[in-house]
Order: C-alpha cells, then structure tokens, then sequence
C-alpha cells in the first residue's frame, strides 16, 4: 500500500455524509448569502431583494420548498418569523391607539376593508366561498419580514417605519385569530358543535397567551440583569424565544400568534425600555436570509399558471382597497397624504406569515384549502420581488432614507 | 447686511427659547419626526412660537415677551401641553437635557432649508455633532448702550449660570466627567466665546464693521458668544444655559436672570473692566466640568470659592429684588437644587447609577418633561 492509499483510507474513515437538512440550510445560506451581497455590490436595492432571488432560481428550476412546509425549511421559518413578530410586537405601544384614534381605525380599515374586498374579488372568479373567505385571511397581515427588514437595512426611521409596524403587529394578530375562527366554523361544519368549536378556540387562545406570559417573564428577567444590547447577552434571548417558539410548535400552539403575543406583553405591561441588537442581531440575520429564501422559492410555474390571473385580481383589490383605506385616513390619524401613500405602498407585500399561515391550514384541513393554495402561492410570487423594490421607493417617498453620503468638498466657505 | 438699528424694548421683560429633543419610545434614541411635529402643532392655538432645528430630532420653542416668571411659566406650560399633545399622537416623546445621551451623529438629518443646508456644508461633521440643546434667555434692554453695559455685568455670572442648569452629563453613550459637555460642542465654532468689551453701541458698530470687512462674518447670527445684543428684539440673550429637564427650571432660570438684571441696572454693584475676563474661561470650565463644585475666581479680589457657596451668597443679595419682580419662587426653586438635590446633570447620572441603561435615563427625563 502506498503512503497515497493510506492517506486516503484515514480520510475515508473520517468522512461522514452530510444529512439533507443539513445540505439544505448550508445552500440555502451560502445561495441567499451570494446573491443578497451580488445585488448589494451591483445597485442600490436592498440585500432582501438578492436573498429572494435566490429562492426564485431555484423555485425556477423545480428545487422550491414542497408545501406544507416540513422538515429544516419549517424550522428555519417557525424560527425566523418568530423572531421577527417578537420583536415587532415589542415595539408597539397599545396606548398609542388610545392616543391617536385615527390610527385605530385605520388599522381595522385596511385589514378588514381590504379582506372583504379579497372575498368578493375572488368570487368574481368564480371561486368557492369558502375558498374566498381563506385566501382573504391569509392575505391579511402585511409581512413581517419586508418592511422591517429594507427599513432596517437602510437606516430608515420616521412616522412611516414606525406606523407600518404598528399597523403589521395588528393586522397579524386580527389575520391569526380570524384563522382560528375559521378553522373552528370549518369543524363545526364538519359535523361538530358550534359551542364545541368555540371552547376550542378559546383553549387554543389561552394556551397560546400562557406561552406567551412565560416568555415575556422569562425575558423581562434577562432583560433586567443583562444588558442585552450586547450581542452576546442577547443570544440568551435568542435561545429563549427559540425554546418558546419549538415548545409552542411540540404542543399545537400557533408560532406567529404566540411570540407576537409575548412581544406585547413584554412591551405594554412596562415601562422599561427593552433594547437588544435588530432581528437580534447576525444571529437573528442569518435566519431571516434563509426565511427569505425560502419564501422565495416556495412557487413553482404551473402554480403561476393555475393561480394565474385571480391571484392578480386579489392583490389589485387588496393593494386598492388598503391605499383607499389608510389615504383617506391619513389626516385624521395625523400624517400627510403622502405618508399614507407611502404606508399604503409598505404594506403590500405578501409574504413569509401567509406562507406559513397557508402551510397551517394545508396540514389541518387539506381538502378544504386546496383552491386557495394556488392563488396565494401566486401572489406571494408575484409580490415577491416587487415587494421590497416598492417598499424602498415608498421610504425614499416619504423622506424616511437617509441622503446618500455626499462627498466633502475641502476647504468650502458658505457663500 | 449692516447691523441695523437697536430696536427698543420694555426694560427687564423675558423671552425664553429652548431647543429640545424628539425621541422615539422604542429605545429613546432621537427620532427625526420635528416636520410631523410642526404639521400638527398648526392647529394648535400657543403663546410665542414653535419652530424647526438644524437636525430633524430637535425642536425650538419660545414665548412672547413676558414680564417675569409667572407669565414666563404659564406660556412655557401652555407650549409644553401642545407639543406634548402632539407628540403622543406620534408616539414619540419630548426631553430637556443639553445632550441626548447615547444619539449617533453620524446618523442625524439636516432638515430641509437652505440656511440649514448652507451652514451643515460650511461646518461639516460639526453641525451635526452641534445636534446639542440650549435655553436662551432674552432681557429687554432701554437702550443700546444700556445692553452692552447689562452684557459685561451678567458675564460675571456666565459661571454660575451655567453650573445651575447643566444637564448634559453623557455624549454619545460615555460619561464625560463634565456636568455641562454641550458647552465643549459650542466651543468648536470659530466665533463662540466672549463679546468685545465695548460700553457703547458706536464702538460696537466700529468692532461690528471691521468684523463684515474682514468677511468672516455677515450678521449678529454668526457669532456664537455667550451673551451677544440682539438689535433686532433690543435684547440681550443669555446662551450659556443647557435645557433644564423641566419648565419649571427653566422658567426659574429666566426668574433668577431678570433678577440679576435688576439688581444691575437698579444697584450697579460693580464697576466694570476689561480685566473682569481674565479668568472668564477658568471659571467658565470649572463650571462646565465641576457644576456646582466648580471653583469661581472672583475677578475683582482674585478670592477663590466654590460656586455653590457663591451661589448662595448671590440669591441672598437678590432677595429684595425677587420680591420686587414677584420672582421668590423661581430662586426658591434654584435654592432647592444648590442645598439639596443638586443640577439636572446630578439628576441624570444618579438615574443612570441605579439603572445602568440610558434610554431608561432618557426615558425618565421624557417624563419630567412631559410633566
């Protein structure tokens, strides 16, 4: 034997095959890693743009996310989505829909306005009712994911930023709990009682806001003897939503309702002001790169051609009636109309919570949610890329971006 | 532009001008919301004015011109309620304090107007770092020559002035050891520290017109000093003061000024000399950095106390005049913080003693703000 072979018999030796999953989040990574800073080093849209386009190719090319979502790719977005509706409900102050009425209404007005328009639009098409009625909860909630995410990238701040959280945090909350009501009317339905359906939707209920108490309180203890705004620290709160977030998944409780819960526990039952690293940070960064480029793979082209043109009528109403809806209250709520086109324009994309929304109710009820499938699947697709680009021009429409670094002349007197 | 004429006003009456600062309620980091602020502020009916800053995080306000701190502190509360009121329908908040405690200046916002514009090309980095917050005081004067003469005097008490009302401990997220850091920001423009000692208002359109021939300057607005003559309004304007945390405070402020002012024009305690400046900048400093626990160098004697002791001494020989000028509250107030619970500074770093985290310090001062 040479000393070649034996070499490369130790080697052997030492290999272990990589397992699927693992293959699948290391290209996942590497993927959306490569064409988020391509996209960041060619022109001035936002890395998120990059990242989806490397779900696109692959969606293109017949390698998409199967729905429902299993395996690594529910992991990874149970995580991720969690995250970000953990902290988004943090931030949101409930008070300040006391203060500031106008905003309360606008918040009803465009998630509910806009999903009975979705309903009858699609009924136009000659879409089941209740098919109607499913895809007009699933495209309720604006995502978490874009508008946070291209606002954070690019340094926004300003009334919009601040209002399409607020308005994301409530239209989530209202898009969950209508799917439970649903889910709870389809069984009774079925054949079970209405009381029946009922009791479970307030078991589910309670149990969901239980999981969220014991987060916000295990956070609230962190929060008080660490300081999280460091990195390191703010793993430990990484590690608890994460904990919270497979715990809610093990035992049937809904992983967008729960932690967006937990935020909001955390934020309105103190004053304290909880400050940790955005999307916690690199952490926090590398699971919502993979969220997005599973979002963006999850299509495939003959679902383009069988969502085909409702799911384009579904999205000119939805993105209609929400503009009509926060315009016109854009005044009394105490923004300029500008502001308001540019909020409406923030929370048109559709994304990762209908996707995960819509991969729930094809596991409970998967013969009930196949017509709907299609036409959201398209939409998100649709959206997907155009979603960020818009959401950039309406921060930039509304003031909210930073200038652009202008070079310092030297030696320049004001003239 | 020429220095235009000395406008004449009521002897000793006040306007008060604070800048402050818009913050978010998420981390309490500044938040560049001050054009939202002013659209909302228009349907409210104030006292004196409400206008924009060089950086979009920050605000002014000012009365009308009052005749003492009664009225001083009603417009301020009346102002204080609108803008409050508008805030929260932001859900933003409002804070006093020379410095926001832990802003980024890399990451404020010019707002947009081309003086704004102009001064950010001409000042670079500094404009931005001057995103600091300042109460100015206004002093009706009878004439010209009388403000001059009333602009020497109270530089005497610069020191004083400016240990009572420092509030700004903390500068980009680190404790300077300072009481009043906003002061070490001022300092860097070019034509910030002392007015010439000129008496009279003919040599000060000599000292004036050198200045405009030179093209360094082109109006009153850009010197920097700590009192400088305001022709337009026939003022003085006091501008050495950090922004109190409270109106209370800063109304007691613009109190504990027109008292001076008073005892000044009506007692003429001291005579005045060019050599009163010697150790301007010492005491100065030693009052920026040491607050209360400065030294000031008295600068007839050359004696060396410590302001708060001097303080004391001051407030006792201002008593008649408060009662004159109905002002007893306002040196009440400031008698408080000498003997007892110290400046805003004082304040501030005791918040952040017990807390370790500044947004709670800045989340705290929002609500003595808010009242």
């Amino acid at each position: 034997m040479t000393a070649l072979d034996s070499g490369a018999r130790v080697w052997a030796g030492l290999a272990v095959t990589p397992s699927s999953e693992l293959m699948f989040i290391v290209g996942v990574l590497l993927a959306g890693a490569l064409a988020g800073e391509f996209i960041a080093a060619t022109t001035r849209l936002p890395r998120v743009v990059g990242y989806t386009l490397a779900g696109c190719f692959a969606a293109a090319f017949g390698h998409g996310v199967a729905m429902p979502l299993g395996g690594a790719a529910q992991t990874v977005t149970d995580l991720a989505l969690g995250l970000l509706l953990f902290e988004i409900g943090s931030r949101v102050h409930l008070r300040w829909l006391k203060r500031n009425p106008g905003l309360a209404v606008t918040s009803l007005a465009e998630a509910l306005l806009s999903a009975v328009a979705v309903a009858f639009v699609l009924r136009l098409f000659d879409v089941g009712w209740q098919t109607a009625v499913a895809c007009a909860i699933l495209a309720m909630p604006a995502p978490a994911a874009v508008s946070g995410r291209v606002a954070l990238e690019l340094g926004a701040e300003g009334q919009v930023t601040q209002r399409a959280t607020l308005l994301t945090a409530l239209n989530t909350l209202y898009a969950v709990v209508a799917l439970i009501l649903m889910r709870t009317w389809w069984a009774a339905d079925d054949g079970g009682s209405l009381p029946q359906a009922l009791a479970g939707l307030a078991i589910s209920l309670l149990t969901t806001l239980g999981v969220a108490a014991l987060l916000a309180g295990a956070t609230y203890l962190a929060a008080r003897r660490l300081d999280l705004r460091n990195e390191s620290a703010a793993l430990l709160l990484f590690g608890l939503v994460a904990f919270a977030i497979v715990a809610a998944r093990s035992i049937g409780v809904s992983t967008l309702l729960m932690p967006l819960l937990a935020g909001l526990l955390l934020r309105n039952t103190s004053e304290r002001p909880w400050v940790w690293p955005r999307h916690f940070g690199t952490s926090g960064g590398a699971l919502v790169l993979m969220l997005f480029v599973i979002v963006g793979s999850a299509w495939s082209p003959k679902i383009l051609v069988a969502g085909g043109f409702a799911a384009l009528a579904l999205l000119a109403a939805r993105f209609a009636v929400k503009t009509l809806a926060i315009v016109a209250l854009s005044r009394w709520s105490g923004a300029s109309w500008r502001q308001g086109l540019a909020l409406s324009i923030t929370m048109t994309p559709l994304s990762a919570t209908a996707l995960v929304m819509l991969s729930e109710l094809m596991r409970a009820e998967p013969e009930l949610t196949a017509g709907a499938v299609p036409i959201i699947l398209a939409s998100i697709a649709v959206l997907e890329l155009i979603g960020p680009i818009a959401v950039q021009f309406a921060l930039r429409l509304a003031g909210e971006l930073p200038p652009a670094p202008k070079r310092a002349r030297p030696n320049k007197e004001a003239s | 532009m020429s220095l235009g004429v000395f406008s004449k006003s009521e002897p000793l009456t006040l306007g008060v001008e604070l800048e402050l600062q818009i913050v978010n309620n998420d981390d309490y980091d500044l938040a560049p919301v001050s054009g939202d602020l002013l659209r909302l502020m228009g349907k409210h009916k104030i006292p004196g004015n409400v206008t924009p800053e060089i950086t979009s995080s920050m605000i002014e306000l000012s009365t009308g011109v009052c005749q003492g701190f009664g009225q001083a502190l009603s417009e301020l509360g009346q102002i204080r309620d609108a803008l409050v009121d508008c805030a929260e329908r932001l859900d933003v908040s409002l804070c006093g304090g020379g410095t926001h405690p832990f802003q980024h200046w890399t990451r404020r916002r010019i707002f947009e107007t081309p003086r704004f514009h102009e001064l950010s090309s001409l000042y670079g980095y500094l404009s931005k770092q001057f995103t600091v917050f300042g109460q100015h005081v206004h002093v009706g004067c009878p004439s010209a020559d009388d403000a001059l003469v009333l602009l020497h005097g109270m530089s005497r008490f610069i020191p004083h002035l400016i240990a009572l009302a420092a509030s700004s401990p903390f500068v980009q997220g680190e404790d300077t050891g300072f009481n009043s850091a906003r002061l070490n920001s001022v300092f860097a423009f070019p034509l910030s520290g002392r007015a010439p000692f000129v008496q009279t208002w003919s040599e000060f359109e000599v000292f004036f017109t050198k200045m405009m021939r030179t093209g360094v300057v082109k109006g009153m607005k850009d010197f920097y000093w700590d009192i400088r003559p305001k022709p337009e309004f026939g003022t003085i304007e006091v501008r050495v003061l950090d922004t109190p945390l409270t109106i209370e405070k800063a109304a007691a402020l613009a109190g504990f000024i027109q008292c001076l002012a008073h005892w000044m024009t009506t007692e003429k305690p001291f005579k005045l000399s060019e050599d009163d400046y010697l150790p301007y900048t010492f005491n100065r400093f030693q009052a920026c950095r040491f607050g209360l626990d400065g030294t000031f160098v008295d600068p007839e004697t050359g004696e060396h106390r410590v302001l708060r002791d001097d303080l004391t001494t001051v407030l006792s020989r201002l008593d008649t005049h408060a009662g004159d000028l109905h002002a007893e509250a306002a040196l009440q107030y400031l008698r408080r913080e000498i003997n007892g619970v110290g400046n805003d500074a004082a304040w501030l770093r005791r918040i952040e003693d017990e807390n370790h985290l500044l947004p709670e310090v800045v989340r705290r001062a929002t609500k003595r703000w808010h009242g």
